[in-house]
C-alpha cells in the first residue's frame, strides 16, 4: 500500500498516538459468548463510548488541537458538527485553554448540544443541511480568525482516529477483520490505514445506514456521491465523504454493508442487554452489520473468524432511546 | 486481622483467584472527569456488569462449582436467588457440565429468569419471601441430592467475590476507600477481607437502599437484624446477612451509607449518560452513595 498518496499514513498516526497519549483513554475491549453464538464468529468490541467526551472523536480532535502552533491556537478553533466532534473539539480546546466556536445543526440531539456547553464550547446554530453548516462555519472563521477543524476531512483528524487501530490490534492481535461505522469517513480512513500498515492481510468493512448510504453508492459507482437528505436514527452517520477520506474508502476499504434502522435498534438492544454498554444508534451499527443477512450470506466473509467491531460512541438522549427500543 | 475466625481469609481468596482465573473476565476500571467534578473525589468504577453473566456473582459461583469434588459435582448444584446468583451458578454449572437447579422468587425480573434458562438452569419458582425461597430449595435438594450453594452466606462464595478486590487494588493501587453494594453481604465481606489484607489502611463502606436497610440497622445495634419485607427498586439488594457474612461486616466494614430510590435512579442516569454503562439499579448504588449527603457529611 502506498501510504504517501493518502491524507494520513502509519507515520502520522504513530505521531498522533504519541501526541494525544496524555489526554485520551485507552478504551477496553469487551467480548460476549452470547453474541459470539448469535453471530457465529468471535467478536471483539472496542468501546470508544468510554472515550473522553463519550466517542472516538476526541482522538482526532486532540490531535488537531495539540498540533497547532501557539499563534494559530490563540485565535481558537471552529467547526460544524452534528454532535460528537463538536463536544470533542470543545473539550480538547478547553484542555489547551483556547476558545472553541461550534456550529451545530438545529436537529442535533440534545445530549450532544449539552456536552458542547459542558465543555465550554460557544454554540452557533445552523440549518440541518451540509451547505448551511459549511456556510455558517465559514462566516465564523472570517469573524474570529479561528482555525477550521473539519469533523472528518482533515489529515490531523484522520491520523487521530487512526490511533484507535494501533490500540485495537495491540489489544487483540488475532483480529482478521474490522467493522467500522462510516459517515464522513474520518474514522474508517484512519483505522484502515493504521490497521493495514500493521497487518496487510486484515480486512476492513464499513457499516452504513440504508437511509444514508452515500458511501455504499460511491463505492459501487467509483465516484463520490452525496445525498440531498438522509433518513436514519443513526444521527452521527449522516455526513458525506470528503476529498481526503474518499480515496481511502475507494482503495483500501474492502466492502460496505448497509443496514436498516430496525437492525440498528436490535443491535442497540443487544449492546444494552448483553454487553451492558450504553451505546448510541451510530455506535451499534457495526454489530448490526455483522448480524445482518447481508454479512452472513456473503461468501467473501466466510473466513472471517476474529472480528473487531468499533462501538464508536454512547451519546444518546435516553428519551429517544426508550422510544426506539419500545417501537 | 485474625482472618481464620471468619472462614474466609486472604489465603482462600487467593486460592479462589487461581481456580477461577480461566473462567472469569478481568473487568475494566472506568473513569469520568465529569463524575469526579460532581463528587469532588477521584472515582474509579470497577465494572462487574461486564463480568460473565452480567454481574460479579459469577466469581463466587465459579469458585463454588469448580471446587466441588467429582462425586459431589455429579449430582449438580441447587440455590435460591433473586436473580444474578441464579444465572451465575447456572453458567458455572454449564461450564463444568453438571446440572443446576434454581429456585427463583416469582417476582424476579424477567431478564434474570431468561438468563438462568439461557445458561441451562432448571427453574423452580417460589413466593418472594426468604422463607419460601429456602423451603423450596431444601425440597429440591432432598429430591436431587444436589449441593446447596447459597447466594452469599458461604465461604466459597465469599472467597470468590473477594477476588474482585485483588484485581481492583492491582488496577488502582492508589485507592483509599471502597464503596460496595450490600445485600446478603457476600460481596462486601469478600472485598473487605481481600482489600484490608492488601492494604490495612483502606476504608470499606457498604451502600444499601433505605427501603432494605437491615445491614445498616444491624451495624447500628451490634446484632443481626432482618426485615420482614423490603421496598426498593434495587431488586438485587433485598436479602439479609447470614452467620458467616455478618461477623465480617460487623468487624471489618467501616460504615454503611443508605440511599433512597430517587438517588439510585439518578445514579443510574449518570451511569448511562456519562459513564455509558448499562447498570441495573443495585449496581448504581455505590455511585448514589458517594454523591449522597450522607456520604458528604461523613467524617471520611
Amino acid at each position: 500500500m502506498e501510504d504517501k498518496k493518502y491524507a494520513a499514513d502509519i507515520d502520522s498516526i504513530t505521531k498522533a498516538h504519541a501526541l494525544i497519549k496524555p489526554y485520551v483513554h485507552i478504551t477496553p475491549v469487551l467480548s460476549s459468548e452470547t453474541l459470539n453464538s448469535i453471530a457465529g464468529k468471535s467478536l471483539f468490541f472496542k468501546c470508544e463510548c468510554f472515550q473522553k467526551g463519550g466517542a472516538f472523536k476526541f482522538r482526532g480532535a486532540s490531535n488537531a488541537i495539540f498540533s497547532l502552533d501557539e499563534e494559530q491556537a490563540a485565535k481558537g478553533v471552529v467547526t460544524h458538527s452534528s454532535g460528537n466532534h463538536a463536544a470533542a473539539l470543545a473539550l480538547a480546546a478547553k484542555l489547551r485553554g483556547i476558545p472553541a466556536y461550534i456550529v451545530i445543526p438545529k436537529n442535533a440531539p440534545k445530549c450532544k448540544v449539552e456536552n458542547v456547553k459542558c465543555y465550554g464550547g460557544q454554540i452557533i446554530w445552523s440549518e440541518a443541511t451540509m451547505q448551511s453548516r459549511e456556510e455558517t462555519a465559514n462566516k465564523v472563521l472570517h469573524e474570529t480568525g479561528a482555525v477550521l477543524v473539519h469533523p472528518y476531512n482533515d489529515s490531523r483528524i484522520i491520523s487521530g482516529q487512526g490511533t484507535l487501530s494501533l490500540e485495537f490490534l495491540d489489544q487483540v492481535p488475532q483480529l482478521d477483520t474490522l467493522i467500522v461505522p462510516i459517515s464522513g469517513g474520518g474514522l474508517i480512513s484512519g483505522v484502515t490505514i493504521g490497521a493495514k500498515s500493521m497487518n496487510p492481510a486484515i480486512r476492513v468493512l464499513a457499516a452504513e445506514p440504508k437511509g444514508a448510504d452515500d458511501a455504499a453508492q460511491s463505492k459501487a459507482s467509483g465516484r463520490i456521491i452525496t445525498l440531498p437528505q438522509t433518513d436514519t436514527i443513526a444521527d452521527g452517520l449522516r455526513a458525506s465523504l470528503g476529498d481526503l477520506t474518499w480515496p481511502v474508502v475507494r482503495d483500501l476499504v474492502d466492502d460496505i454493508i448497509t443496514v436498516d434502522d430496525k437492525e440498528i435498534v436490535e443491535a442497540m438492544r443487544y449492546c444494552y442487554e448483553v454487553l451492558k454498554v450504553a451505546i448510541e444508534p451510530s455506535g451499534a451499527i457495526g454489530l448490526a452489520a455483522v448480524l445482518s443477512d447481508k454479512f452472513k450470506r456473503n461468501p467473501a466473509w466466510k473466513d472471517s473468524r476474529n472480528i473487531g467491531i468499533v462501538l464508536s460512541g454512547g451519546n444518546v438522549d435516553l428519551g429517544v432511546l426508550w422510544e426506539s427500543l419500545n417501537n | 486481622m485474625a482472618c481464620k475466625k471468619y472462614g474466609v481469609s486472604i489465603d482462600t481468596i487467593q486460592k479462589a483467584q487461581i481456580l477461577i482465573k480461566e473462567y472469569i473476565n478481568l473487568t475494566p476500571v472506568i473513569h469520568s472527569t465529569t463524575l469526579n467534578s460532581l463528587s469532588r473525589k477521584t472515582l474509579f468504577f470497577k465494572s462487574e456488569c461486564f463480568q460473565k453473566s452480567g454481574a460479579f456473582k459469577f466469581r463466587g459461583a465459579a469458585n463454588a462449582v469448580f471446587s466441588l469434588q467429582e462425586e459431589q459435582a455429579a449430582k449438580g448444584v441447587v440455590t435460591h436467588s433473586s436473580g444474578n446468583h441464579a444465572a451465575a451458578l447456572s453458567l458455572a454449572a454449564q461450564l463444568r457440565g453438571i446440572p443446576s437447579y434454581v429456585v427463583i422468587p416469582n417476582t424476579a425480573p424477567k431478564c434474570k429468569v431468561a438468563n438462568v434458562k439461557r445458561y441451562g438452569g432448571i427453574v423452580r419458582f417460589s413466593e418472594p419471601t426468604m422463607q419460601s425461597r429456602e423451603e423450596t430449595a431444601i425440597r429440591v435438594l432432598q429430591e436431587t441430592g444436589a449441593v446447596l450453594v447459597p447466594s452469599s452466606n458461604d465461604v466459597r462464595i465469599i472467597s470468590g467475590q473477594g477476588t474482585l478486590s485483588l484485581e481492583f487494588l492491582d488496577q488502582a493501587p492508589e485507592l483509599d476507600t471502597l464503596i460496595v453494594p450490600i445485600s446478603g453481604g457476600g460481596l462486601l465481606s469478600g472485598v473487605a477481607i481481600g482489600a484490608k489484607s492488601k492494604n490495612p489502611a483502606i476504608r470499606v463502606l457498604g451502600a444499601e437502599p433505605k427501603g432494605a436497610d437491615d445491614a445498616a440497622q444491624s451495624k447500628a445495634c451490634g446484632r443481626l437484624v432482618s426485615l420482614s419485607h423490603t421496598n426498593t427498586i434495587a431488586d438485587g439488594l433485598r436479602a439479609s446477612m447470614g452467620d458467616i457474612t455478618w461477623p465480617i461486616v460487623r468487624d471489618l466494614v467501616d460504615d454503611i451509607i443508605t440511599v433512597n430510590d430517587e438517588e439510585i435512579l439518578q445514579a443510574m442516569r449518570y451511569s448511562y449518560e456519562i459513564l455509558k454503562v448499562a447498570v441495573e439499579p443495585s449496581a448504581a448504588i455505590g455511585l448514589a452513595a458517594v454523591l449522597s449527603d450522607n456520604f458528604k457529611k461523613h467524617p471520611c
